[in-house]
């Protein structure tokens, strides 16, 4: 019993009621206690009814007596089986009032178990975790901002103010180049004169953005080419380098092809001119580098640009120093004179200016000219020298034919021999290459089934390395899934109350079942005995029976003949009932040995109703009420 | 004007080298209290700009060892083999910074980008929102100045801006 009194005190303590450490037990509970710990289970079972109901006793003995009547009719609502009434509250018994506590605790929600019991969803934590830090800084006070520590300036500074500004990084590994291949040089450079990556981003806020970015950009950049390697690269059946080679000459082609059609001339615009000419340029340099392989195509538009400049520039400087040389002599003249100089000195530069820009187009419309003309001749030239090839040919055999002439018939004669022969040679020729063709045409077929059997299989393989691929995925993300969701429940865990009740709880409720297999093993062995006994004592009965029925003829029989035999006879009927009516003594002793107890339990339990203290106090109660009912008649009577 | 490198000494010359590609490749600029007692202002910035130039030609124009030393001209002979070994060992990353020069050839340019997700609990009006929004910064370079341009979407905007980028990711694959 002290198990379950423990286990009722704590879920009542824990339903709200005032419980003192010293309380042990249900018997040590007042009346008081009893009320406030039945209305605290009512007002969380049902708080509809619970709020009507308050859980201290007045002082009043009617009052006290509408209390328990009312909390009687509750317990009834909510389903109760046993006996109740008013006196249950105000004159407790122990029995009662545990049974009652035990119903109502029962009955008690158990929203924490239910709780647990649900894998909690992901936006169920996070509110939680808000909620618990929002609780958690409205904890804090607010300092001013002086004297905030460390600790407070988390979550009382206004927040980051430094905006997120990444700069690339110079890092000794990468993943593009393999340490191993990097030259004498760039191994130097690490060693001596890489800043530490924390100091290279001219502000200290901006190293983690970098440091973000940077990994970022890799990764994706490795992702990409995973995927593109995956999805196009190994159906391409080329090696990583091959594949990405033919990917640039592609894509190259493709650019060229693009600036080729914007870059077609314009001119209507004078400044066009200058644009197409530069892109025509760049298409040029394009051109060398599909041809060249592997050179630095984007580059290229830079270093015009600059060239451009920085010839430019020079030119510019040499002017205006040469203007400012001129105008030095003259310093010492009149200002309206130098005035005047320097207008005309303008005027005329600005007219030269003028002339050198005409003819610099001039130029450059002669210099296109002169180059289409320049392209046409050189054509002109190469169909010419392909002609003059021909006609030197035909000159050659026409030659030959006139130094044979002279001599016709022999030569006649000669080359028909001599066309027989090559005619033969031909044949011949023909013959043996069927000889050796029809060889080679099955191996050339025996090779090709071979081909395509190795492709059959390299495809096949292909299309298992696919699926393998996406196996691993598939399993990669898997393991991502189940630790985030181990972490969840180990965060889950770690927050869990440490309750060490429900631990020894459950042991005590294993010893407890324990103990009642201990019980059950001894009580099933106790009925086996006595099964066992019974059998005894009717095999016995039935012998003695059967022993004593034919006793009882054998002596019957001789008790005709014999006088002696007849007293013996008699003896032994009276033997037998003697004996018939001790068995029935010692039933009979034993069901009263049984009754005896039975009584006593009963007058134990009787006992334990305090019925005499209560009577008691019911009594006293009476008179309460009596005194009650006079003061209230005296008080009628007196209005 | 790369003469004006022989005035500094031979083991603090590559330092120099290095912070001057550093800030090529975007990093901050060389210090020029550090050396303040070996030019002038009007030196220092000469230097400077003669040593970005050389480096950009020399790694944009894939230089071979030749042209280099025909570019650094007179210089010490220790001096031209430190910028040698220089230009040797960050090609790859001088390389890089041309090449993102070249793709800046729009008038506006994204530099950088940074989100956040915030999660509204609650409104002036309502007591539980619980609506998500993005916060997506994006920090501009607009005809050289430089501009924040910030953006607050909720779920339905933001889906509008990814299907967008979407379609422009595809276009760009396309023609790839």
């Amino acid at each position: 019993m002290e198990e379950v009194d423990r286990i009722l005190i704590h879920s009542l303590r824990q339903a709200g009621t005032d419980i003192d450490e010293d309380v042990q037990s249900v018997k040590q509970f007042s009346s008081e206690l009893i009320v406030q710990a039945v209305v605290r289970c009512l007002r969380v079972i049902d708080p509809a009814v619970g709020s009507g109901l308050s859980p201290s006793l007045p002082p009043g003995m009617s009052a006290r007596f509408r209390v328990g009547m009312s909390l009687a009719q509750a317990c009834q609502d909510l389903g109760y089986k046993g006996e109740i009434g008013y006196q249950t509250f105000l004159y407790s018994n122990e029995p009662e009032i545990r049974s009652l506590l035990m119903f109502l605790v029962e009955k008690l929600p158990r929203e924490s178990a239910e709780v647990s019991d649900q894998p909690a969803g992901k936006s169920a934590l996070l509110q939680k975790a808000i909620a618990a830090q929002i609780k958690a800084q409205l904890a804090m006070p607010w300092l001013p901002p002086s004297c905030r520590l460390p600790l407070h300036r988390k979550t009382q500074s206004p927040g980051p103010c430094h905006s997120f500004r990444a700069q690339p990084l110079s890092l000794p590994y990468s993943l593009k180049v393999p340490a191993k291949k990097q030259s004498k040089e760039v191994k130097e450079y690490w060693r001596e004169y890489l800043l530490p990556v924390t100091s290279q981003p001219s502000q200290a806020a901006s190293v983690p953005a970098s440091l973000l970015e940077n990994h970022v950009s890799e990764l994706s950049a490795a992702q990409e080419w995973e995927n593109e390697w995956n999805s196009q690269g190994l159906l391409s059946r080329l090696t990583p380098e091959d594949y990405r080679s033919r990917k640039r000459m592609r894509l190259q082609k493709r650019i060229e092809e693009q600036l080729r059609a914007a870059a077609q001339p314009r001119p209507d615009t004078h400044n066009a001119t200058r644009s197409t000419s530069d892109l025509s340029e760049l298409l040029n340099s394009f051109a060398g580098a599909t041809t060249g392989g592997d050179v630095l195509t984007k580059g290229t538009r830079f270093t015009h640009s600059e060239k451009f400049t920085f010839t430019q520039e020079p030119e510019k400087a040499a002017q205006q120093m040469a203007a400012a040389a001129s105008a030095l002599p003259s310093s010492h003249q009149s200002e309206e004179d130098l005035k005047a100089q320097q207008e005309a000195e303008f005027t005329a530069l600005q007219q030269q200016l003028q002339q050198l820009s005409v003819q610099m187009e001039e130029v450059g419309g002669d210099i296109r000219q002169l180059t289409v003309s320049i392209h046409q001749v050189s054509d002109e030239l190469k169909q010419r020298e392909v002609h003059n090839l021909e006609k030197e040919n035909t000159i050659k055999v026409k030659k030959q034919t006139i130094d044979l002439l002279p001599d016709a018939e022999n030569n006649l004669i000669k080359l028909q021999s001599l066309v027989e022969a090559s005619s033969k040679r031909v044949v011949h020729l023909a013959s043996q290459w069927e000889k050796h063709r029809a060889p080679l045409i099955d191996e050339h077929r025996r090779l090709k089934e071979l081909c395509s059997n190795r492709e059959m299989e390299s495809s096949r393989k292909l299309s298992e390395i696919k699926d393998l691929h996406d196996k691993i995925r598939q399993s990669a993300e898997e393991a991502k899934k189940k630790e985030s969701l181990y972490k969840q429940l180990i965060t889950e865990y770690e927050t869990l109350p440490k309750d060490v009740s429900r631990s020894a709880y459950t042991m005590r409720i294993l010893e407890i079942v324990g103990n009642i297999k201990k019980q059950k093993e001894e009580i099933t062995k106790i009925l086996s005995d006595t099964k066992e006994l019974q059998k005894e004592i009717n095999g016995l009965t039935g012998k003695l029976d059967r022993t004593f029925a034919v006793t009882d003829e054998l002596v019957f029989k001789d008790a005709k003949k014999d006088e002696s035999v007849r007293k013996s006879y008699k003896y032994l009927a009276a033997l037998h009932e003697n004996c018939t009516q001790l068995i029935q003594t010692i039933e009979d002793t034993g069901s009263i040995m049984r009754e005896i107890r039975d009584l006593e339990e009963q007058i134990e339990t009787e006992n334990g109703k305090k019925t005499v203290s209560n009577l008691e106090k019911i009594l006293e109660d009476y008179k309460a009420i009596r005194q009650e009912n006079s003061a209230l008649a005296a008080k009628i009577r007196e209005g | 004007m790369l003469k004006l490198l022989d005035k500094i000494s031979p083991t603090e010359c590559p330092k120099l080298l290095h912070r001057v590609v550093d800030w090529i490749c975007g990093r901050s600029h060389p210090k020029r209290i550090e050396y303040g007692a070996t030019w002038s202002l009007l030196e220092w910035g000469e230097l400077i700009s003669s040593l970005t130039y050389f480096f950009r030609v020399a790694v944009g124009r894939k230089c071979s060892d030749q042209e280099l030393q025909e570019l650094l001209g007179d210089l010490e002979s220790v001096r031209a083999e430190a910028v040698l070994q220089c230009v040797r060992a960050r090609q790859e990353e001088i390389r890089q910074a041309l090449v993102d020069r070249t793709n800046r050839i729009c008038s506006t340019q994204l530099d950088d980008f940074n989100w956040q997700l915030k999660l509204a609990l609650s409104s002036d009006k309502l007591s539980s929102l619980n609506t998500p929004l993005l916060n997506l910064c994006l920090d501009l370079t607009e005809n050289g100045l430089q501009r924040a341009v910030n953006i607050e979407m909720n779920k339905e905007e933001l889906n509008t801006l990814i299907t967008a980028l979407e379609a422009a990711n595809k276009v760009i694959l396309q023609m790839k």
